[in-house]
């Protein structure tokens, strides 16, 4: 089967800034130069006038686990207010600020995305991530294992372990829980809130422990490293939201003594101390600092005015946080000796100052970081407010009247302190299509994903120009995944299942032998209960394949 | 005689220590069985050779199935219920619930929204087993039944040292259960009964936040019990308190709950406590978990009209089926020993645990494999986070419940009525 997309102007950056017209082909599912000699064409899409671009890949949204399940079940209302009707291939669902994992998959795919990662599967919950994951239809699928808040790896930096033990635990926790990367939330600071901690700086020791984020943070961004995972350690830093946490963002940074770190939805970890509020942006010297360290890539996590919940592994912080909740109603937990979570509903509202200035900071740093193969278009869904927001966000980024005219209806005292006003970056399709394609492929290790060369996955999006870039993202013309056409104009045309991709670096099993133990001693269910294998993953997940991607390991 | 480690689905702890001898259908614990446990594996290990009937004649499963799929398929206002099942049967009802468009809840809907409700007017702070097991040095126990629900609890999640822990009974507690708690635990009984402990939860509550109160005239406790109380509680490094929804049997059992998550919200101002539920006997943490990620809200729930709708007033199946709106029930059950509620005059659709008969209650009752037993199977655990893989025991030949609901949604795809 070849299938011809003619005419479509390409927009291709991993293949270079060139844009060109011609024609795409497509011979089951993947992306080839041309046909072969006398190869017939079954099909041709007449693209003529429009833009092609990769699909899109969402490296950061909470689209699996119990978190957001959580969420759903706090907040029915948001639910009900936000019914998607069934249609001859789409489920009944709703999509509120929580949705459901059906219209998840139905409106990523819509919007032109093909891939999404959850960032933040705690290992104990990886079956059910996996399962919430499995019922998100369409899009390809992974997960980042959270590491740095369970007692095991606490125990063995406290015991000053060997790094290669640290090593081994660290790629048997992606073998086990089939995690495509490894995050840490808020490195100690989890678990020290099991202690009675109620804050924990980079530097400072955890209660029991006695050993400090810094040192987390180092050896796990060590240990992904010499594994030769692609994605290098995703970081939620310590504080977040805490006014000032601009030094512990920072101190984050030079903890990784120069090994690859990838800082997630940075909006929330960029905030200074000045003006009469003691709220301000610290986004000027968190973007420098990002600017002079290529170790270092981000996510922003814009906030976007409405109502949303926020669900994340920090319960540390989302307890602190909680009574700035709306409405004011919220769960936080503590979860197996392994992490926790916490789900706070938020109504981010224009005229507040602080929720104002929370959305002119994502933007700053959206305009001050120079690389867009280094900064990733995210809302750290839902936490700073739905996916369904990015056609939007990338109108603020592309359009910088628009920006400025809605600068002028948020709150003023915010508006007067921010430097937005004075940006006048407009970011680019190449851009766009860096940031949300060709860069996150990238740092994930997806050779065939996010670009339109040949053997790639024929994921390809059709635009059609507009001059309001929010219309021409929201609903492209088609949108196709793996060579099949899943969406047009919005609409859900065929509903397949997705990949799961992972990672799965060579390790000594030995370790088993240390952590069976551990778990007879401390856990409630066994070893073997844990483990999740591959074709359990496919069950869960109702993938038709895994995609296991490719480690180096380096020496370190 | 083969000896197999086995998951245990008949309680929501889902003890993944059992060993198990079997020998044909036969099934004998050998370790790790409770009482509960026992009790299934002998009822499924005597089945014989169970068949499909329809009007309680033996049939194949092809032809219930397609007499199954006659009686749904004409179904204007079907309900299902039961929903004993694992993860993979879950998805099936639900997408079977999408094609025929049915109210949808589990058998103990009821029992699982106190929980639930609370958690939507107030919110929760709350912990699972390891957390427990390991750092709790003072556990509440409230209820007059979670002992025989969770045969297993003390044992696997408080008597395991580590930490030495205070153990608060609230309510009475049965002297067996008593005895099985920790030789070195310091316990101090309030023994309020079971109706005072909304006001027993909400006296600690003032105590602890330092408010006057007069205590005997509301609990029965006498007034230096519940100090001492309040006192350990202050003290407490990680306190936990214990519940199973399924005791609190009044109503508005969910102001209970809430009392409880006020008490617990309060204590983290100065020290850590936590909320440990028990549920998920049943399975019914597994259906609300499943339909809840699917649809985006939880159970009960209604698939009329092409979309979905949560209403815990309108789609409590006891209550859909006493109002007289359905018009067919299809009881989907795999764990449980119950048969599905006679409802005259509207057909019954039954899947059921081998070993259940329900004579001409049903119309076509299928016999089904039951997770950890017959097929492997997945359930969530009571504490929410944990779902564990329930591999298969013996060689039934019974049809798991996804595949006889895929089947009858095959069927139903070919023709409509």
């Amino acid at each position: 089967m070849l299938t011809r997309l003619a005419g479509a102007r390409i927009v291709d950056p991993a293949h270079g800034a060139q844009e060109e017209v011609r024609d795409l082909y497509v011979r089951d599912g993947r992306i080839v130069d041309r046909p072969r000699d006398g190869e017939r064409i079954d099909r041709t899409w007449d693209a003529a006038g429009t833009i092609a671009m990769a699909g899109a890949i969402d490296l950061h949204t909470h689209i699996g686990g119990g978190k957001v399940n959580i969420a759903r079940g706090l907040l029915p209302e948001l639910g009900r207010q936000h019914s998607l009707s069934a249609t001859d291939v789409c489920g009944a669902c709703t999509i509120g600020p929580a949705p459901s994992t059906l219209a998840t998959g139905y409106r990523y795919a819509a919007m032109g995305y093909t891939a999404c990662f959850e960032p933040a599967m705690q290992p104990v919950n990886a079956r059910q991530a996996h399962m919430e994951m499995g019922d998100t239809p369409i899009v390809d699928k992974g997960a980042y294992a959270m590491l740095g808040n369970d007692d095991f790896l606490l125990r063995l930096l406290a015991d000053g372990a060997d790094r290669a033990v640290i090593r081994d635990y660290v790629a048997w926790t992606l073998h086990s829980t089939q995690a495509i990367g490894i995050k840490v939330v808020n490195a100690g600071g989890i678990s020290a809130f099991k202690f009675n901690q109620r804050s924990l700086d980079v530097d400072e020791a955890h209660v029991h422990y006695g050993i400090t984020p810094r040192t987390i943070l180092r050896e796990l961004a060590r240990a992904v490293h010499d594994l030769g995972v692609p994605h290098p350690l995703h970081v939620h830093s310590s504080n977040l939201g805490v006014p000032g946490n601009v030094d512990s963002t920072l101190a984050t940074i030079d903890a990784a003594e120069g090994l690859p770190i990838h800082l997630t939805h940075l909006q929330f970890h960029s905030y200074g101390t000045e003006g009469d509020r003691r709220f301000s942006s610290a986004a000027a010297r968190i973007a420098e600092k990002v600017n002079a360290s290529p170790n270092v890539s981000v996510d922003v996590g814009q906030i976007m005015f409405g109502q949303t919940v926020t669900a994340s592994g920090d319960s540390m912080l989302q307890y602190r946080n909680a009574r700035h909740g709306r409405p004011a109603k919220w769960v936080v937990m503590d979860i197996e000796c392994d992490a926790g979570c916490g789900v706070v509903p938020f109504r981010y509202r224009d005229r507040d100052f602080v929720n104002a200035l929370q959305w002119a900071i994502g933007l700053e740093l959206f305009l001050l970081i120079r690389d867009p193969w280094r900064v990733f278009l995210t809302t750290d869904h839902p936490n700073g407010g739905p996916f369904t927001s990015y056609p939007h966000l990338i109108k603020l980024l592309m359009d910088g009247s628009f920006r400025k005219d809605v600068l002028a209806r948020i709150n003023p005292e915010a508006a007067a302190m921010t430097a937005l006003g004075s940006l006048e970056r407009e970011y680019s399709l190449q851009e766009i299509a860096i940031m949300t394609r060709a860069a996150p492929a990238r740092i994930l290790g997806l050779e065939d994903h996010g670009h339109l060369g040949a053997g790639a996955a024929a994921n390809i999006v059709i635009y059609e120009p507009h001059p309001d870039p929010e219309v021409m993202f929201a609903t492209p013309r088609w949108v196709f995944k793996d060579g099949e056409l899943v969406a047009e104009r919005g609409e859900v045309k065929a509903v397949p299942q997705g990949a799961i991709h992972t990672v799965k670096p060579d390790f000594d099993r030995g370790i088993e032998r240390r952590l069976k133990t551990w778990f007879e001693q401390h856990h409630t269910q066994s070893l073997a209960s844990f483990k999740i294998d591959d074709e359990e993953v496919c069950e869960c997940g109702r993938a038709p394949r895994l995609a296991v991607h490719a480690c180096r390991a380096r020496s370190s | 005689m083969p000896l197999r480690g086995a998951t245990c689905g008949f309680c929501g702890l889902l003890c993944d220590d059992l060993e198990i001898e079997v020998e044909g259908a036969a099934l004998r614990p050998v370790r790790g069985a409770c009482a509960r446990s026992e009790a299934a594996l002998a009822a499924l290990g005597a089945v014989v050779d169970p068949v499909p009937r329809i009007a309680g004649q033996p049939a194949s499963l092809d032809s219930a199935l397609t007499a199954a799929a006659e009686t749904l398929r004409c179904a204007r206002r079907p309900v299902i219920g039961g929903l004993d099942v694992d993860v993979a049967g879950m998805r099936s009802a639900l997408a079977l619930a999408q094609r025929i468009g049915a109210v949808v809840d589990h058998a103990g809907g009821s029992i699982k929204y106190r929980n639930l409700h609370a958690l939507q007017e107030f919110g929760a702070i709350t912990t699972t087993f390891a957390e427990a097991r390991n750092r709790a040095d003072l556990v509440l126990l409230a209820g007059d039944g979670w002992w025989r629900r969770f045969p297993r609890f003390v044992e696997r999640i408080l008597a395991p040292t580590g930490a030495e822990r205070r153990i608060v009974t609230l309510t009475a507690l049965d002297p067996a259960t008593r005895m099985t708690l920790p030789k070195q635990a310091e316990v101090l009984a309030l023994d309020a009964p079971l109706v005072g402990l909304p006001a027993v939860c909400t006296m600690l509550h003032a105590l602890v936040a330092d408010r006057p109160v007069q205590a005997t005239r509301l609990t029965g406790v006498s007034q230096p019990a519940l100090q001492r109380c309040a006192e350990w509680l202050r003290a407490a490094k990680y306190g936990v308190i214990v519940w199973s929804a399924a005791d609190f049997d009044w109503a508005h059992a969910e102001l209970t709950v809430q009392a409880i998550a006020q008490l617990v919200r309060t204590l983290n101002a100065t020290t850590r406590f936590a909320a440990l539920p028990l549920a998920g006997n049943d399975a019914d943490l597994t259906a609300n978990a499943v339909q809840t990620w699917q649809a985006g809200v939880p159970l009960p729930a209604s698939y009329a009209n092409r979309s979905v709708d949560f209403d815990p007033k309108r789609y409590a199946w006891r209550d859909v089926l006493a109002r007289g709106e359905a018009d067919l029930l299809l009881w989907v059950s795999s764990l449980s020993a119950a048969a599905p509620p006679p409802v005259p005059g509207i057909p019954c659709v039954a899947l059921t645990r081998a070993d259940v008969g329900v004579g001409a209650a049903a119309h076509v009752q299928i016999p089904v494999a039951t997770p950890g037993i017959d097929a492997a199977g997945h359930l969530l655990r009571s504490d929410k986070v944990i779902t564990l893989r329930l591999p298969r025991l013996r060689e039934s030949g019974l049809p798991a419940v996804s595949t006889v609901l895929d089947a009858l949604l095959a069927r139903l795809a070919l023709t409509r009525c």
